[in-house]
């Protein structure tokens, strides 16, 4: 319970105000007759599944879109911002789910992106920078360049840069996707001081452990429509999930359970049902003293040896930016490796290219999946078939109904759902959009290993639960599966094995066993166990 | 889920529709640009009349120089496919992603390379229509060449093809006149100080076939050349794997590269393609219209194609109606110069109102077509 700082008895006159808000894009509802006041002084937790309507309520809010029916107040009056700069000026500020940086720019100059006029006083803000940094725990080199830092710091930089304007009104999308459990403990008291100020903030997510430790009032939407409130959320979690996912908790994966913090995390693994009974060690996928030097000279991955049998999952666990992005890329062919050799069975997969290590039968998913996963401007069959696509060919000619309906008999299996093989990939939600990537990897004719990192990273519990489910069916045939993920209960609940990555080096590997949690976390610290 | 109630959005939509598709529905893609030239047309007859040029005078050479007779209509028509050929090449590229503006410097090239081979040696005395193909060839050879060099250093060292491509005309252009300019190379053979800098006139079985094989109807076999090119561009960017490739690199080429579609080939040959339909078109207009190459030869067919691909949102009909107005204008303005006096500057303020107009159609089109 966490009413003790903030009495539900007392309600204050709301912060903000939504009434019965409605927008549609074209033909589709994305938000029904919402209302909901968000009061000054508590977090408030908006939870749902991808595609409930979460982001168009917090672009709402942020101006960017406007309401096509409803009305909002604000501090007691009409609200209607023309734009987010209008917001920003009446102080609402955002964290959006995907970062708003420019890479080629220092965190100073982020930050002061927007806000100033004339000349830049970029001694000042660092200052205001070192300043936050003491208040709220958010540490960063405000000289250092948003491409050389990591997502996490990258996380807080976005945070940062709503923090320096002291808004009244603080709107978190989904921030914590990409945050390691210290960051994310961090970023909740960051949350915590924020609203204890009188102050509101809106969290927006669909990880229950946050909405236990911290939200003082919860709403749930689901298909665009209000359906749920909760003034006690810690107490009513079960009822919350449910109404989420408008199903029961008992038949949920329990992968899923697990990873999403309903449950105390436990080991699954993948031989669902069978004890795990000493296989026969087949090596297939052998990484021998990878090292990757960056075009600066610095080593990001640092002599890595690891080898995955057949039929077995081993976890890459890590806090982000220590060389697991270096370790897909070069696994990827995206990359090549300053010295060491990749070995799949027999073949040398060494800087071979992209399509050389698709045709060996090694299946990516990628870290980044908008930049290096899909062409989102393209349609759902073409992303799923943009690797094969010579297997749809007549003299040249692209065979678009056999395309279509190949990708139609894929959508069913991976439960898929879009309008239709033709749907643009940028119009599926974020979790249908990674069932299509992991879809095409995993269907390779003749996959044998399978690299897939973060691949659940901004999923919602059904997308986790068939993410897992399609992994564990591949492992169970055979193949060889790497995961690289920083979600470390996400690791100890489905991975066999798991090594750990610190500065590009291998700290430490040990069975994946929940027993083990701090002492994994201790070597994702740099302290060797 | 619940089912929801269908919504009546959707129905209109369809309605909307099918009004759209009949066929009979004026439909604003098509108004709207009309409405635009003509608006652009009426500003540059104000102009006329501002200037002391009287305004019928001015429109009857217009009409005169494009529809008046055989040999204008065949002459307009004769320009468009220079233009289209280029706009062509330009969508090819820019379906890549690429922005190729060196249309003019391939003009450039394939015009050198056509004259020079239809002058060389016996060319001129092959049979079967080798002696026209074979300068047509080396001129598409030559512009492929241009491109890809471009395309190569994109590729290699991520020169932006923008640049690349134009300083490669300012090259084409100037490599032109030193060709013209020095008798070791295309100049003809330099009887007195007044001897032009211009090459000798390339064989009359090397020039273009003409359709009627009238001279006073001077449509030569460019337009069927013109015409297949464009089926074979609609259908290869729309129809075939290659054009699938050509959109997936420009869209997301990191994407691209990882599912296994090599972003060096895609952007070396949208480049080279874009390059050989350029070259393509200075043979056109050597082997078909000029016969001797002179300095100044590709004067603006380059840039002129470049609007009529950028204004074609990429489409090839789109190039084609670009293409058309463009010839058609090209030819009017010159006998409007010549005939009724209206200075030339005033003919280039007219193209660049209707480039103008056109383009604000489209931007309107376009939001009209997202309501």
């Amino acid at each position: 319970m966490n009413t003790a700082s903030a009495p539900a008895e007392i309600v204050a006159e709301p912060l903000l105000s939504l009434a019965a808000i409605t927008k549609r894009f074209g033909s589709f509802t994305a938000l029904s007759d919402v209302s909901l006041d968000i009061r000054p002084g508590e977090i408030h937790c908006i939870l749902g599944e991808n595609g409930a309507g979460k982001s168009t309520l917090c672009n709402l809010i942020f101006g960017v879109h406007r309401p096509d029916a409803g009305a909002m107040r604000y501090r007691g009056a009409r609200f209607e911002p023309s734009g987010p700069a209008d917001s920003l000026a009446q102080g609402i500020a955002m964290v959006h789910q995907h970062f708003s940086l420019v890479p080629d720019m220092s965190v100073v100059d982020n930050v002061l992106l927007g806000r100033e006029k004339g000349v830049l006083n970029r001694k000042q803000c660092a200052r205001q920078l070192e300043q936050l940094a003491v208040d709220y725990g958010l540490p960063l080199d405000p000289f250092a360049k948003i491409e050389d830092i990591s997502v996490g710091e990258r996380q807080r930089v976005e945070i940062v840069k709503c923090l320096i304007r002291d808004p009244s009104l603080f709107v978190l999308d989904e921030p914590t996707a990409v945050l390691l459990p210290d960051e994310i403990a961090a970023l909740l008291e960051v949350c915590r001081r924020v609203a204890s100020s009188g102050r509101a903030v809106v969290l927006v997510t669909h990880k229950l452990a946050e909405i236990k430790k911290i939200a003082d009032r919860v709403t749930v939407l689901r298909g665009g429509r209000v359906v749920a409130t909760s003034d006690r959320p810690a107490a009513e979690i079960d009822a919350l999930v449910r109404a989420m996912i408008q199903g029961s908790v008992e038949t949920l994966d329990q992968s899923a359970a697990s990873i999403l913090g309903l449950e105390p995390v436990r080991h699954v693994g993948h031989d669902s049902g069978k004890q795990r009974a000493p296989r026969a060690k087949i090596e297939a996928l052998q990484i021998d003293g990878l090292t990757v030097k960056d075009y600066q000279g610095v080593t990001r991955l640092d002599n890595f040896t690891l080898t995955v049998d057949r039929g077995e999952i081993v976890g890459v666990a890590g806090v982000e930016g220590n060389g697991q992005s270096e370790l897909t890329a070069v696994l990827a062919g995206m990359m090549s490796p300053s010295d060491g050799r990749i070995h799949l069975d027999n073949t040398d997969l060494t800087a071979r290219s992209p399509k050389e290590i698709t045709a060996a039968g090694v299946g990516i998913v990628p870290e980044d999946r908008h930049a290096v996963g899909c062409v989102t401007g393209m349609s759902l069959a073409e992303n799923i078939y943009l690797n094969r696509l010579d297997e749809f060919t007549r003299f040249g000619f692209l065979r678009r109904a056999a395309l279509e309906s190949e990708a139609a008999t894929l959508m069913q299996r991976f439960d898929v759902r879009a309008r239709g093989p033709g749907a643009l990939f940028s119009s599926l939600s974020g979790g249908n959009q990674q069932k299509a990537v992991l879809a095409r990897e995993i269907t390779l004719p003749n996959l044998a290993c399978l690299v897939a990192a973060q691949p659940t990273r901004g999923l919602d519990v059904g997308a986790v639960a068939a993410v897992y489910s399609h992994i564990r069916a591949a492992c169970d045939r055979g193949v060889a599966v790497l995961l690289v993920s920083s979600e470390l209960d996400e690791l100890l609940t489905v991975a066999d094995r798991i090594v750990v990555l610190y500065r590009g080096r291998i700290m430490g590997s040990c069975m994946a066993d929940p027993d083990r949690r701090e002492a994994i976390g201790a070597m994702m610290a740099g302290q060797p166990q | 889920m619940t089912t929801l109630p269908p919504q009546p959005e959707a129905a209109a939509n369809t309605a909307a529709r099918t009004i759209a598709t009949s066929g009979f529905a004026i439909r604003p893609a098509l108004l709207v640009p009309v409405l635009a030239v003509g608006f652009a047309a009426l500003i540059g007859l104000a102009l006329i009349a501002v200037i002391g040029v009287s305004v019928p005078s001015a429109i009857a050479a217009f009409v005169d120089g494009t529809l008046g007779s055989p040999y204008a209509m065949a002459a307009s028509i004769n320009r468009s496919t220079v233009f289209a050929l280029v706009g062509f090449g330009f969508i090819l590229a820019n379906r890549a992603n690429l922005t190729n503006v060196g249309g003019e410097g391939q003009i450039a090239v394939g015009g050198i390379a056509a004259t020079a081979v239809a002058l060389y040696g016996h060319v001129g005395a092959l049979p079967l229509g080798l002696s026209f193909i074979l300068p047509m060839l080396a001129a598409v050879l030559a512009g492929a060449l241009w491109g890809a060099l471009a395309a190569v250093l994109k590729v290699k060292s991520g020169t932006n093809e923008v640049i690349s491509t134009l300083l490669l005309s300012f090259v084409g252009v100037w490599l032109l006149y030193w060709c013209v300019q020095s008798p070791a190379l295309l100049r003809k053979p330099m009887t007195s100080s007044a001897t032009l800098p211009e090459s000798l006139e390339i064989p009359d079985t090397t020039q273009l076939p003409l359709l009627t094989g009238d001279y006073s109807f001077p449509l030569h076999i460019g337009l069927p050349i013109t015409i297949v090119i464009a089926v074979v561009v609609a259908v290869l960017l729309s129809k075939t794997v290659l054009g699938l490739r050509l959109r997936a690199v420009g869209l997301n080429p990191v994407a691209s590269n990882r599912a296994g579609i090599s972003y060096a080939r895609t952007v070396i040959f949208a480049l080279a393609m874009a390059g050989a339909l350029g070259g393509l078109a200075g043979a056109l207009m050597l082997l078909g219209e000029q016969y001797t190459l002179k300095d100044g030869f590709s004067s603006g067919y380059g840039f002129d194609g470049l609007v009529a691909g950028l204004l074609s949102r990429g489409s090839v009909t789109g190039v084609i109606a670009a293409s058309l107005l463009f010839g058609f204008m090209r030819s009017g303005g010159i006998n409007m110069e010549m005939v009724a006096a209206v200075p030339t500057a005033l003919v280039v303020v007219i193209q660049g109102l209707i480039v103008i107009t056109l383009a604000g159609a489209t931007l309107f089109i376009e939001r009209w077509e997202r309501q």
